[in-house]
């Protein structure tokens, strides 16, 4: 197999179906669909075919961006463990969603912009993750952020969504300036902007003695900053919930393998720098952990069923992160994967309700009778919400076993303890959301938010083949995937993999099951009052119902301050400077007339002025 | 050739004058497309191997015992800022077709004369010259401004030409000390830029200072640099559309461009010694300006802010005095010319058709005119600096120019210069504003609910969405933007030469001021004192 040439078409082909199906397309949106996932199995079958014949040692393939003196940059796709294995699931994930929007944005006027769109979102994602040089790196990352944009804001008639896509462009911005400086210090650090030249410097051997441990920790920071704002860490997480306002494929996409993957997916490729900065990391366990738990809170409280996904998705990111932190590559690298595949099936299982129900309102979805209509649906939310709680055998459980098991070092008790309760909230909340599904109970307390509107049979069928398709891949994904840990090891070149015995994995299932139970009796069984436990205190439900207020003290102590300086720096303008100098000019417009006894305009006397000033110093000096 | 650039508007604008009204626009443009044929056959017979030699020469003696002569000539970088020029002229010219009514004549004799100074000022290889063009270009986009702008628009003219008058008299003081200096030295009078920077070097610290300060409260006027800016968001909002387009595309490049030419290329001692304080200017600007974009309702100041927020990474880069800062800020010109000269026209086919710029009356386009919202984005985009348009590569050129600049801080070794990490980092604050404002723009005006005025009817001629002229005039800057920004190596490799012979120069009085300075703090103060030596 060339690899060079498979590379090359899985990383081109959704650039050509963006191209074709905006320009080609624009008012023929079938064909724009077809031609997109034509173009994203293309990446597939690449990206897979290139996961299984290519070498495990690292390759690139490059070619010359631009040269600056005599320092070039070279653009190319990077072939080693990491990119093969996300670019794998990132192109599986997009497909998965491409068919599965066939049908959820068939009578959508703007369908054949979404799907282009949709291949300019794999684009860039592909070529972030596959990238072989710094530049390249940041480049793609924006321009996965521009695509999140446009897609979160896809409904651009409503503000919600205009003002949700703006939210995660600008607060994953901020995190961006942090990067881009990271990623500058990294390359005067390391002189070079080679991806592999990094990792070679970093990566077995430790910290070179010529480079500061200061400047690593620096730059570790840095870089993290980004991850924060891509990834969605507490404190720049705000935007993530919001971005629930876009389509719901949209967030399977975002919030599965792709967009807030990329902060984790980063931390992965410069893991070795990273382990090189023990502050770094204890600061990644630290906010990790507590994105994690906070982000919990919230989701045991939200009705809305993206919401609920949304938060978790948080969650799952920090327990990544934890993973990372605490220095397993491999145990953040493999919850990464295994997350992608129940996420992404968790959020379309989510769509097929809300596309069938009308409404978000887990209650009200509920209530209409979705999981009785819907069956596949239905065990699809389960597997994925099985997965996500870490019951045993789903994928799930593998991963945060070696997250949890990965947290052994001195002084990371703590974060074990929390990453314990982040995994009890995750089984309660996640059976919180099946039960509220499949045992509506019209006499509970629960109220919905908002009634539902299900669809007269008009519409088509509940579970149409375009919708069902991918929840079944993605199910049987879910289930499987857990199980090739060990490859994905090999592939990643991790030596030694710690598998957790019997008695390190008990505590884990045992606060996954006693979060089921808690589920199963606050909302499951017959007669359940179905109001969560957190309702014994009206003050925690309300702190979490309302995000623990984190939107409104930005908003009080950031945004509006700011703007309160914008419009001082503008009354300055307006009413200090611009006058200011205004009437030093008209004032010396006035003594000019005064001058000239008010019998030429003020411009006239000026040239006049000039001229006189131009032409005697002429004469001056041509005197002398 | 550079002669026939000057020639063949000059003489259009004549013949605009005395023919008939119907004929005015015809010849308007067939001049520009004719200029910009005859431009490019420049890029196709320059010598791109020898791009820092000035090429084209071509010289007529004006005033010989003064040494004062029309002469022309032109490196790569004069050559792709006419380039930007040329390109820019037939866009407005076509632009303006249905936005100008009466007084056709006026305008469009106008508009070609002053593509014939921005020509002379570009390619100017006489002080005299350039400084006769230089003051030139005001008077056309005086008339531009006070004729065919919008309600306010005596005042914006008078201040337009007020602020950038008084500026550039104050410059030309300094040019002429130059002048005389070299005067002095030779024995005889002459203005030939080529000398006169050879002279200029030899100044000492404190004449270098002097020098220098005169020529950049002239020149910052024109970029326009905090807290000189003032005059540029009225003026921007009360031109008419092309106005605007060439006042932000090639006006505001006069400043840069002079900067570069001039100040840096004549007193590198006190440009050494006074980049910190400039820098701090642009970096407040690109700050301040950029938080009252925030706060606008008016589309069009917006832009014009971001204008300035915008030039003050153009400064910031020049001040780096490393390759990679003045390289950067040279494309800059050249994108920001593209970006922000097809932002005033996206605004201006909205206002033909609204006859409003403030997002409290118009929102939600993106329904009603598809075309127009995906250019208006498109250039946004690009404005904002996001990778793969052409903004991003001079933003990051810019900042990673400033950043290595200086050596020591955070413990970075960079090249000579003492900017550094710390502006970076908080110019890089610029870039996540720029984002903000643009972002807050776009989803006012393009996305969103549909708004429009009460009084609002079907333009008489123009179409809902744009028309295949506005499309064609929007094309070739949307193809520059994309094509700068996926490939920008040959701007990069061509403006090679002439930055590198200047960074050169900077580095050399850098040394030499390390030398006999010894510790960064007392630079300042060692050039001022022991190089008082060097004068006679």
């Amino acid at each position: 197999m060339n690899h060079e040439l498979l590379a090359l078409a899985c990383v081109t082909a959704p650039l050509l179906g963006f191209a074709v199906a905006l320009i080609g397309f624009r008012r023929r949106h079938s064909s724009a669909a077809a031609i997109v996932i034509a173009s994203g199995l293309v990446s597939l079958v690449a990206s897979v075919l290139l996961l299984i014949t290519a070498r495990p040692e690292a390759q690139a393939f490059t070619a010359r961006w631009f040269m600056i003196e005599d320092f070039s940059i070279e653009f190319g796709v990077l072939l080693d463990g990491r990119t093969l294995i996300m670019g794998s699931v990132v192109a599986l994930i997009t497909l998965c969603i491409q068919v599965y929007s066939l049908y959820y944005m068939a009578s959508d006027p703007g369908k054949g912009r979404f799907f282009a769109f949709l291949a300019l979102f794999e684009w860039s994602m592909l070529l972030f993750v596959y990238s072989a040089n710094l530049l390249q790196m940041f480049i793609f990352w924006e321009l996965v952020g521009l695509a999140s944009f446009l897609l979160i804001g896809f409904w651009y008639e409503k503000p919600s969504a205009v003002a949700a896509a703006k939210k995660a462009f600008l607060m994953t911005r901020v995190g961006d300036v942090g990067l881009f400086i990271g990623l500058i210090l990294l390359f005067q650090t390391s002189g070079t902007l080679d991806v592999l030249g990094i990792a070679n410097i970093f990566e077995p051997h430790g910290l070179p003695e010529s480079i500061a441990p200061q400047r690593i920790e620096l730059i570790a920071m840095l870089l993290f900053v980004g991850v924060i704002g891509k990834s969605a860490q507490f404190p720049l997480h705000t935007w993530l919930p919001d971005a629930m306002e876009g389509p719901t494929p949209v967030s399977a996409l975002l919030h599965s393998a792709t967009m807030v993957a990329a902060g984790v997916f980063l931390v992965t490729r410069f893991h070795g720098l990273f382990l090189d900065a023990p502050t770094t990391m204890t600061t990644i366990l630290w906010i990790a952990t507590f994105t994690a738990l906070l982000s919990s809170t919230m989701a045991m409280v939200a009705k809305d069923m993206k919401r609920v996904l949304a938060f978790s998705s948080i969650s799952q990111l920090g327990f990544m992160l934890m993973g990372l932190g605490a220095g397993s590559l491999f145990a953040g690298y493999f919850h990464l994967t295994t997350h992608a595949f129940f996420k992404a099936l968790l959020f379309l299982c989510a769509g097929a309700y809300i596309h069938s129900s009308g409404t978000n309102d887990l209650i009200a979805i509920g209530r209409a009778g979705a999981a009785r209509r819907m069956k596949i649906t239905t065990i699809g939310l389960v597997v994925g919400g099985a997965a996500l709680a870490g019951i045993p055998m789903f994928a799930g459980f593998f991963s945060k076993e070696h997250i949890l098991s990965a947290l052994h070092g001195p002084g990371q008790m703590i974060f074990k303890i929390g990453a314990f309760g982040a995994a009890f909230m995750t089984a309660y909340y996640t059976f919180r959301m099946v039960f509220l599904i499949m045992r509506p109970n019209p006499n509970s307390q629960a109220t919905p938010d908002e009634p539902a509107y299900p669809h007269d049979d008009a519409h088509g069928p509940a579970e149409p083949l375009a919708m069902i398709l991918p929840i079944i891949v993605l199910s049987l994904g879910a289930l499987v995937i857990g199980f090739f840990g060990d490859k994905i090891g090999a592939i990643l070149h991790v030596e030694h993999i710690h598998h957790p015995t019997i008695g390190e994995m008990a505590p884990a299932v045992v606060v996954a099951l006693l979060g089921v139970v808690l589920a199963w009796i606050d909302f499951g069984r017959a007669n359940a009052k179905q109001r969560g436990f957190v309702s014994l205190v009206p003050a925690a439900e309300k702190l979490f119902e309302k995000r623990w207020y984190i939107d409104e003290i930005y908003n009080t102590a950031i945004v509006r301050p700011v703007i309160m300086i914008a419009k001082l720096c503008y009354g300055t303008e307006t009413r200090g400077l611009d006058k200011g100098i205004d009437s030093l000019a008209y004032s010396t417009a006035k003594v000019g007339r005064e001058v000239a006894r008010g019998h030429v305009g003020r411009l006239q006397l000026y040239i006049g002025v000039a001229v006189v000033v131009v032409a005697s110093l002429v004469f001056y000096v041509g005197m002398r | 050739m550079l002669q026939a650039l000057i020639v063949i508007p000059l003489l259009s604008a004549l013949a605009i004058a005395f023919a008939p009204k119907a004929n005015a626009r015809v010849i308007a443009t067939m001049s520009s497309v004719i200029c910009l044929a005859v431009g490019v056959l420049m890029a196709w017979q320059f010598r791109w191997g020898d791009s820092g030699e000035m090429q084209f020469g071509w010289s007529m003696d004006v005033l010989p015992e003064l040494g004062i002569s029309m002469s022309l000539g032109v490196d790569s970088i004069a050559l792709w800022l006419i380039e930007l020029t040329l390109l820019l002229a037939p866009i407005c010219v076509i632009g303006s077709f249905s936005a100008i009514k009466d007084n056709q004549k006026t305008y469009y004799a106008w508009l070609t004369a002053l593509q014939a100074a921005l020509i002379g000022v570009f390619a100017a290889r006489d002080l005299a010259f350039f400084y006769v063009s230089f003051e030139f270009t005001l008077i056309p986009m005086w008339v531009l401004i006070h004729l065919f702008g919008s309600t306010n628009r005596k005042k914006a003219a008078t201040k337009f030409f007020l602020f950038t008058f008084t500026g550039s008299v104050i410059a030309l003081a300094g040019l002429v000390y130059v002048a005389w200096f070299n005067a002095g030295m030779m024995g005889g009078w002459s203005f030939d830029i080529a000398e006169l920077q050879q002279a200029a070097r030899r100044m000492n610290g404190t004449q270098q200072g002097w020098v220098l300060l005169a020529m950049m409260a002239g020149f910052a006027v024109k970029v326009p640099l905090f807290p000189v800016h003032t005059w540029l968001p009225l003026a921007h909002t009360e031109a008419p559309t092309a106005g605007s387009v060439v006042l932000a595309g090639v006006l505001l490049k006069l400043g840069t461009y002079a900067i570069f030419r001039f100040v840096l290329a004549f007193v590198p001692d006190a440009v050494v010694a006074y980049a910190v304080p400039i820098a701090v200017l642009a970096i407040i600007g690109i700050i301040y300006t950029g938080l009252i974009c925030w706060v606008q309702r008016d589309v069009k100041k917006l832009v014009a802010y971001s204008s300035v927020s915008h030039l003050g990474f153009c400064v910031l880069g020049l001040f780096a005095i490393n390759s990679v800062g003045v390289s950067g800020s040279v494309m800059y010109m050249i994108n920001h010319g593209l970006s922000t000269g097809a932002l005033f026209l996206c605004i201006g086919m909205m206002y033909e058709r609204y006859h409003t710029r403030s997002m409290d009356e118009v929102g939600g386009l993106a329904n009603k005119m598809p075309v127009w919202a995906f250019f208006m984005v498109f250039f946004t985009l690009a404005s904002v600096g996001l990778p793969g348009l052409n903004g991003f590569v001079s933003e990051f050129l810019c900042l990673l120019g400033t950043f290595q600049s200086g050596a020591g801080s955070m413990g970075v070794g960079g090249t000579v210069g003492s900017l550094g990490p710390w502006f970076a980092a908080v110019a890089g604050t610029g870039m996540v504003i720029a984002a903000i404002y643009l972002l807050y723009m776009v989803g006012k005006i393009v996305f969103g609910e549909l708004r429009e005025p009460a009084d609002y009817h079907v333009h008489e001629t123009l179409p809902i969405d744009l028309n295949g002229r506005e499309i064609g005039v929007l094309v070739p800057l949307a193809i520059g933007c994309v094509v700068l920004g996926v490939l920008p190596t040959p701007v990069l490799r061509t403006i090679e030469q002439p930055v590198n012979q200047l960074v050169q120069t900077l580095e050399d009085a850098h040394d030499h001021m390390l030398v006999r300075g010894g510790e960064d703090g007392v630079v300042v103060v060692a050039v001022w004192d022991e190089s008082e030596g060097d004068v006679e």
